[in-house]
């Protein structure tokens, strides 16, 4: 068949260019710090807040979400072709379109993540917060840390969710046109939240336990992707060509073909180091290889989340219900 | 209220692209851009060959993604039909543009809004036909009111088998296209 388009080009065939490595980003690191937040909760409330004493992620995880929100915020904000016109999306509720709800929930995830940072504050670190209200209010919402943490828990889903929905509700792209998406994507985000906590927690208890957390998550991840080709594969014809890029190895479909190879060892690889860090006799401190092989572990399941990102809003973008 | 609609008579079109050609002078598309397009579908093995000459453009749903996910209210549907877009409220995020299963949305490099057909409407206030059915030859392009009896569209539509882009998508397009080799179902 041969077809020849007047009046088309990349431009007027926008799945050949809608989205780039901006949203990519943006939905890697709003996942990161929405799996960070639901983290952190866990954290400060797991043995009645005693998991997180003396550890330094009891201050520093809490003030990464805000930061990691930030950055994320920034690259869909330079994505926007007319960035000054961006106050309209909080001059109106869009119900029906996941990207509204999104911009709304992002505005309550900001300051429920930055009164529960102030909330789990430790008591004897509080004078570093230097300004006096500060200090008052942490101690204040101290006595709420217990609902802050919930809120936060609870914002950290939708956010995570969110993410995944922002593409699975487009009709029009039958690669992300599942329900299967957002829950592939709150599980990877989750899974990056507790790598990242891995990375920067400064105890063997805490960075111990959230290793066990993750082998759980990162399985989980390793059941729902099979099943989201599985069900694109036994769908309509569009769903089944969809998936192709991923599975034709050939120079034209070259980084999809690559994600899929690269996902097919990083996360069995971290699966197996964690496995083997948790049954590890570490002794009373870790020792300095055993922190370089949790790093790098959580560091492989921060390029799982990565790579699917950035291969499914590509690949997305290539498919077509026609 | 009218409800404006189009429709396409592929027996007629002889893909001269003089609706392209309006369009773009009518809509001062940007270069390099366009709201319709002429899509020229060989099929077949050499000499048994058959050719489809396919007008694409906005289809104007009834149940339109792109206004479904517009997050800022900028796409909007108008009581008589058209899809339309107030370009003051749009912030380029291209969700609508990535709903679309036409792919009849792009972001207008000049403006940085999205933009696509309009039916004209400003023409359409005016009584005038759109740029690309006042220009087009064949009279292969037709646009009128369906709750007309007598409208172009609704004649066209009772004296022809006619089908929509992509019916499985359940967007309930507004543009119907008279096929040259299909069959009545």
């Amino acid at each position: 068949m041969e077809i020849t388009v007047t009046g088309a080009n990349a431009i007027t065939s926008p799945h050949l260019h809608v989205w780039d490595w901006r949203v990519s980003l943006y939905l890697f690191l709003g996942g990161l710090s929405a799996g960070l937040a639901i983290m952190t909760s866990i954290l400060h409330v797991r043995k009645g807040g005693n998991l997180a004493k003396g550890d330094r992620a009891a201050v520093s995880a809490a003030l990464w979400t805000p930061v990691i929100l930030s950055v994320g915020m920034l690259f869909i904000f330079l994505d926007l072709e007319r960035k000054l016109n961006v106050f309209w999306f909080y001059l109106t509720v869009q119900p029906l379109s996941p990207m509204s709800w999104g911009s709304w929930g992002l505005l309550v995830f900001y300051p429920v993540c930055i009164l529960f940072a102030l909330a789990a504050f430790p008591a004897e670190k509080r004078k570093k917060l230097a300004f006096r209200q500060l200090i008052e209010l942490s101690e204040m919402l101290s006595r709420y840390k217990l609902h802050l943490a919930a809120a936060n828990f609870g914002m950290g889903i939708f956010i995570g969710i969110y993410t995944g929905v922002l593409l699975s509700s487009f009709v029009a792209r039958p690669l992300w046109n599942s329900a299967i998406l957002p829950v592939l994507f709150l599980t990877s985000a989750m899974s990056a939240g507790a790598a990242f906590m891995i990375m920067i927690a400064s105890q063997k208890k805490v960075k111990l336990f959230f290793t066990k957390v993750d082998i759980w998550l990162v399985l989980a991840e390793m059941v729902l992707l099979p099943l989201f080709f599985y069900g694109q594969y036994t769908s309509s014809g569009a769903n089944r060509e969809s998936i192709m890029p991923f599975f034709t190895f050939n120079h034209e479909y070259f980084w999809y073909g690559l994600a899929m190879l690269l996902l097919l060892v990083v996360l069995p690889i971290a699966l197996v180091m964690k496995f083997l860090e948790v049954n590890e006799d570490h002794g009373e401190e870790l020792s300095h290889e055993a922190l370089m092989k949790m790093n790098l572990s959580a560091l492989l399941v921060l390029a799982g989340g990565l790579i699917i990102r950035f291969s499914f809003v590509y690949a997305g973008q290539l498919s077509h219900l026609s | 209220m009218p409800k404006y609609a189009m429709v396409i008579n592929q027996r007629r079109c002889v893909a001269c692209m003089a609706c392209v050609v309006a369009c773009k002078k009518e809509n001062e598309v940007p270069p390099g851009q366009f709201r319709t397009r002429v899509i020229e579908n060989t099929e077949g093995t050499f000499p048994l060959l058959r050719m489809e000459l396919r007008s694409e453009l906005c289809n104007h749903c009834d149940n339109p993604p792109c206004v479904y996910n517009c997050p800022t209210g900028a796409s909007y549907k108008a009581d008589n039909g058209m899809v339309l877009l107030k370009h003051n409220r749009c912030v380029g995020c291209k969700s609508c543009v990535a709903a679309c299963p036409y792919d009849a949305r792009y972001i207008n490099e000049e403006k940085g809004y999205a933009d696509k057909c309009t039916f004209c409407d400003h023409r359409v206030k005016e009584g005038k036909e759109p740029a690309c059915v006042a220009t087009c030859l064949g009279k292969s392009r037709v646009f009128g009111d369906l709750e007309d009896p007598k409208s172009p569209v609704s004649v066209a539509l009772r004296e022809n088998h006619a089908e929509v882009l992509l019916k499985s998508a359940g967007t309930k397009p507004r543009v119907y296209y008279v096929k040259k080799f299909s069959k009545p179902e």
